[in-house]
């Protein structure tokens, strides 16, 4: 349930929040489950305000995602979340 | 003695490897879209933004169901009034600072004995009203969203203005009804300006400020408007701050853009 709020807040964060209420809501996701949702979040948000140009400027959010869901790998494994 | 690290078992059945697995697949899947959208000219892009603009829209409507409804009406009354006065602030800095360059340019204008022309007069020939049909906040990247596209004679490279003639952005994409636009202070974009007749570098830091250099000797003052040559002599913001250190050679200016962001509803598009 804390899971679908927190994709759901993220989703809808990208469209009308501050970022730092996308990257929150990302990092709180990434940090409790192995969540696939983090990676969609950051390509939304990425695709929604990007301008135009390959990796002009970085996909900041994509890039951040992956970042949180693979950095926190290790700590979700050692705090035993699921 | 049992060595065998004893929250092995646990994290077996408490993390199932479906979740490393859906992870990683999720990952290939995001990389695989990301390319696609490289390789077909941003398709997907405009897929999501016309997906955003239309929870956009729909989240406006309840808004304003909610406002119509009486809900909370002492809050909201308290709200309006802050906003209305926030507006009438931030429009008269916008009306102060265009009446400031209006000055400026007219000065200019007697000194080189011509009659002016009237860029305003003209560009409002060409040019379009378009709505805002995004968060002006939500960005990172500077950005927003107007409703109007290549359909209605817009293309990238467009200047987007308020209603006194200060320039917001430029369009960075252009789709068949919408279009993307780039903030002109967006954090790393950097606008040649004029301010009191000093040539200067404006360095975009996001938010709608600004901020510059200039030689320490020359003049300026708070509220000093800035114009780009580039954007059609416009101005583009007014000076907030100067900071002086008698030890540098150049004194820091800060800028802001005299336009409330947040409160501004239609902007006008037109051609550079």
């Amino acid at each position: 349930m804390t899971r679908h709020l927190l994709a759901v807040a993220g989703i809808l964060g990208a469209i009308f929040a501050p970022p730092w209420l996308t990257i929150l809501c990302m990092g709180l996701l990434a940090f409790r489950y192995p969540a696939w949702e983090v990676l969609f979040i950051g390509l939304l948000t990425d695709f929604l305000w990007m301008p135009p140009g390959f990796f002009s400027p970085l996909p900041i959010f994509t890039i951040t995602a992956l970042i949180l869901v693979w950095g926190l790998e290790p700590l979700r494994k050692e705090f035993l979340f699921s | 003695m049992n060595l065998y690290r004893q929250n092995n078992g646990l994290y077996r059945r408490w993390m199932p490897r479906s979740g490393r697995k859906r992870l990683f697949f999720a990952t290939i899947f995001i990389i695989i879209l990301f390319v696609f959208d490289a390789i077909s000219g941003g398709k997907l892009r405009v897929l999501a933004r016309g997906a955003g603009s239309s929870v956009w829209g729909l989240g406006v409507s309840v808004q304003e169901s909610i406002h119509g409804s009486g809900f909370l009406s002492t809050r909201r009354g308290l709200i309006s009034e802050n906003t209305v006065l926030a507006e009438q602030i931030a429009r008269l800095q916008e009306r102060s600072a265009a009446y400031q360059m209006l000055k400026d340019e007219n000065e200019v204008f007697r000194e080189m004995l011509h009659v002016a022309g009237g860029v305003q007069g003209r560009d409002k020939k060409s040019g379009i009203t378009a709505p805002i049909i995004s968060s002006l906040r939500a960005s990172s990247y500077g950005t927003f969203q107007v409703g109007a596209g290549f359909a209605d004679s817009v293309a990238a490279g467009d200047l987007v203005l308020s209603a006194e003639n200060f320039v917001i952005g430029r369009v960075a994409e252009a789709d068949s009804h919408t279009s993307l636009v780039s903030g002109i202070f967006a954090s790393g974009v950097f606008t040649d300006a004029v301010i009191r007749g000093v040539a200067v570098t404006v360095e975009g830091q996001g938010g709608g400020n600004a901020r510059t250099t200039m030689p320490r000797l020359s003049e300026v003052a708070v509220g000093d408007a800035v114009i780009s040559a580039v954007l059609g002599a416009r101005g583009i913001g007014v000076v907030g701050n100067i900071a002086e250190n008698s030890g540098s050679a150049y004194k820091s200016v800060n800028i802001y853009l005299p336009v409330n962001l947040s409160a501004l509803k239609f902007v006008y598009i037109v051609k550079n």
